[in-house]
């Protein structure tokens, strides 16, 4: 039976895990759960950044509006907060930024042929992730160390 | 726009506020003194540097935000026209840009 593609169905193959195939469809590589994370890290920023841009608002209140705001966004839970705001950035500017090499094709390698035991281009290219998750890991504890302890 | 070209923007866009967030984050949320006191927001508020920096961030960051999300949207809710879900966030956007630039530009 042929079945009619729908609204955004017409241009886009269908998508029929949704959601959950965001965290699990079999056996999933860790290229998978960085996209997943940088989804996730992309919707917190963005979240963020709308919160942020409402608090702006304060400002037009004047200078006793903007410090009663400022006075509640010195407590220890709000550092924490906009710690996790800016290791969520380091992560998706710098997962964006192999997402965006390897869509391009600079990263994904030469094309070898099928010769057994098969190794993919993704599997090949694996020690760029690990460069990439140790660099986060270092600039998320510069961060910790140079500007919130 | 083709599909193509929307995500050529998303990279530059993406690429610019690498730099961008970047600096506001140092400057603003991240280094020492008092970067959030009405004397230093008053201080920026008045330089033409600053009123440029903010506005272009907020352009770069709303199309990069919202065209991330329209990616998700579109993929994970298919049913969903995609011009709705365009004119949708489109409307989104110039609304909160208007809102958004409104206050540096105000404070100028």
């Amino acid at each position: 039976m042929e079945v009619k593609a729908t609204g955004s169905q017409s241009r886009h193959l269908p998508n029929r895990l949704g959601i959950k195939g965001w965290a699990w469809a079999g056996r999933y590589t860790i290229e998978r759960y960085l996209y997943t994370l940088h989804r996730l890290t992309g919707l917190g920023l963005l979240l963020y950044i709308t919160l942020h841009l409402a608090m702006n608002g304060f400002r037009l209140g004047g200078v006793e509006s903007w410090e009663d705001l400022m006075s509640v966004f010195g407590m220890s839970g709000f550092k924490v907060g906009e710690y996790l705001v800016a290791v969520a950035f380091i992560f998706h500017a710098l997962n964006g930024g192999r997402l965006m090499l390897q869509h391009l094709g600079y990263t994904l390698g030469k094309p070898k042929p099928p010769v057994y035991p098969y190794v993919d281009s993704m599997r090949r290219r694996r020690p760029i992730v690990w460069v990439m998750l140790a660099l986060i890991v270092a600039l998320a504890i510069y961060v910790l160390v140079a500007f919130v302890i | 726009m083709s599909e193509t070209r929307l995500k050529i923007l998303q990279y530059i866009t993406g690429i610019g506020l690498f730099f961008l967030v970047g600096t506001h984050l140092i400057v603003s949320h991240l280094s020492g003194g008092e970067p959030t006191t009405w004397e230093s927001i008053a201080e920026r508020a008045s330089s033409s540097f600053w009123l440029a920096f903010y506005v272009l961030v907020l352009i770069f960051g709303l199309y990069h935000g919202l065209h991330g999300l329209r990616t998700i949207i579109i993929e994970s809710i298919p049913r969903l026209p995609a011009k709705v879900v365009d004119w949708t966030l489109v409307t989104a956007g110039i609304a909160i840009f208007g809102y958004a630039a409104y206050i540096p530009i105000s404070a100028f």
